[in-house]
């Protein structure tokens, strides 16, 4: 790694204002899980002069629930929060999704901030440096996306622009089935930004010197049952080809609300919103959810390489419904 | 830049000046000569570099040692006692659970944390604990066999 400073921040006053007295040329550090790969092989074309380190903050490592839902602290462990039991009993998507990412090891450090702070896993942007030069692209501000005319067995099949990478971070397809979203803190006062609107083609909406405090998820709907899917090429340590997570509510034998959150087929976590009206109001015997499946991934867009990837997505929907729907039994 | 840390390494202290750019693995193996954690990977998938931080198995690789200001860190040098290899050393060898060895520090060590927490894991339990370390040699089988035997159960196939 190329030489940077590294400060110590007690509070996210502090963080925020050196963010804002250093724009562009420092990052925040938390884990480091993700950042120290991305300083290592170089990628950049601005390399970091100034590493905040917000892991010692204290106080931002908290899990609170009460009337208004849950509150997940910016620098709470996924490891922490895959086995924390209120979670895994209400909440089971974001258990299951923290405990799906990366190794235990890595789990023990990685936060959950930095999972949505998280660069994207595009081999194109992601080349180290020290191979024959990094490779510039649309992500990087200049050129094209290569994927397009490229090897793009890993990218979006709906909602690229510019750029093709997919959303790497796990929670949150979690937390679009639990339409949840993120407190952040900038120099102009903190905001909350739904998680659907958190990232964009081109990276997140986190403006310059603004950093995550918070995760929150409203209140449940009374009845409603989880259930979260991730399909991998190896089984531990590896990124989502595509993960689901739904959310449903039976009453009577009859679907009262689906949600249904599909990951690393989009620049972010997207809802199907046209399979989940469809399920509204029905019961969901095996042909609705078939429909209902096929609906998810209508519109899909597949790159030269990764139309694989439409019927991942469809089945896993499928699968994921069948075992939401019987959990309400 | 430069940073003075204070690390306990295997009962310990230490007091050491460090560049902050560089990871605690490179700080074990060049500035502490302690090269029993391994470097595979060097980006957090592989597991060779596991030392335990306060107890809990972490990627050396993929912490600043700055980071680790403070803390408590054990490294496979320090699982034997007085010269006698661990129980868990012992039996990784009777069982043929080491070949090369480049995974074996990370594997005895993610091992000790599981036992510590919980003496009788089941498989499954054995299988998500080595989760973050990956053995090109073993095939994971005789890994398996030697922490089911330390948790005092057949292996039933
Ligand atoms: C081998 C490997 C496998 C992985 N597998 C997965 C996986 O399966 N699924 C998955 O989702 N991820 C995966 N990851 C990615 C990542 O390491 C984790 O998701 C982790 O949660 C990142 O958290 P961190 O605290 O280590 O982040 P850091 O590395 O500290 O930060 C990541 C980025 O977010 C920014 N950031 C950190 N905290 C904040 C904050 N509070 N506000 C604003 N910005 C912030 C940082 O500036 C940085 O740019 C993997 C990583 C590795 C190395
Ligand atoms: S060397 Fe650290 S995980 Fe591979
Ligand atoms: S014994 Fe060779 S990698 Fe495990």
């Amino acid at each position: 790694m190329k030489p940077f400073r590294h400060i110590n921040v007690p509070g996210v006053a502090e963080a925020v204002d050196y963010l804002n007295k250093f724009p562009g040329s420092s990052r925040l550090i938390a884990g480091g899980t993700d950042l120290l790969g991305v300083l290592k092989d170089d990628i950049l074309p601005a390399y970091p002069e100034l590493l905040i380190n917000i892991k010692a903050i204290p106080g931002l490592d908290y899990l609170r629930e009460d009337e208004n839902g849950l509150s997940i602290g910016a620098l709470v462990k996924l490891a922490f929060l895959a086995r924390s039991p209120l979670v895994r009993e209400k909440y089971k998507v974001l258990a299951d999704a923290a405990r799906s990412v990366g190794t235990p090891q890595l789990r023990n450090m990685a936060t959950v901030g930095g999972n949505l702070g998280q660069e994207t896993r595009c081999w194109y942007y992601r080349y180290p440096h020290g191979i024959g030069g990094r490779i510039q692209c649309q992500r990087k501000g200049s050129g094209p996306c290569l994927a397009v005319g490229g090897d793009n067995r890993y990218h979006v099949i709906m909602g690229g622009k510019g750029c093709f990478a997919a959303c790497p971070s796990d929670l949150a397809t979690a937390l679009a089935a639990l339409e949840g979203s993120i407190k952040t803190e900038g120099a102009g006062g903190g905001r909350i930004i739904s998680i659907g609107e958190f990232f964009h083609p081109l990276g997140n909406a986190l403006k310059a010197g603004e950093m995550i405090v918070e995760l929150q998820v409203p209140p449940l709907p009374a009845g409603s049952r989880q259930h979260w899917l991730k399909y991998t090429l190896r089984e531990p340590v590896d990124f989502a080809v595509v993960s689901v997570a739904v959310l449903t509510v039976l009453e009577a034998g009859i679907c009262r609300e689906a949600r249904i959150a599909l990951g690393a087929v989009a620049p972010g976590p997207l809802r199907a919103l046209q399979a989940e009206q469809f399920l509204k109001g029905k019961e969901p015997i095996p042909e609705v959810l078939q429909e209902a499946a096929v609906l998810a991934v209508q519109g899909a867009k597949p790159l030269s390489k990764n139309g694989y990837k439409v019927e991942i997505a469809r089945v896993l929907v499928l699968r994921a419904l069948e075992a939401s729907f019987a959990g309400h039994k | 830049m430069k940073k003075v840390i204070k690390l306990t390494v295997n009962g310990m202290e230490k007091e050491l000046l460090v560049d902050v750019h560089s990871t605690l693995l490179d700080v074990l193996r060049e500035d502490l000569g302690l090269k029993g954690t391994k470097k595979g990977c060097n980006q957090g998938e592989c597991g060779a570099c596991t030392v335990l931080i306060d107890g809990n198995p972490v990627p050396s690789c993929s912490l600043l040692a700055v980071k680790a200001d403070g803390k408590d860190v054990l490294t496979i040098e320090g699982v034997a006692e007085a010269g006698k290899l661990h129980a868990i050393q012992e039996v990784f060898n009777e069982k043929g659970a080491i070949q090369c060895g480049f995974c074996t520090p990370g594997m005895i060590l993610v091992t000790k944390k599981l036992l510590d927490d919980n003496p009788n894991p089941d498989e499954q339990e054995i299988k998500e604990a080595i989760a973050g370390n990956i053995c090109r040699c073993t095939g994971y089988a005789q890994i398996i066999e030697a922490i089911m035997a330390l948790a005092g159960r057949k292996q039933v196939r």
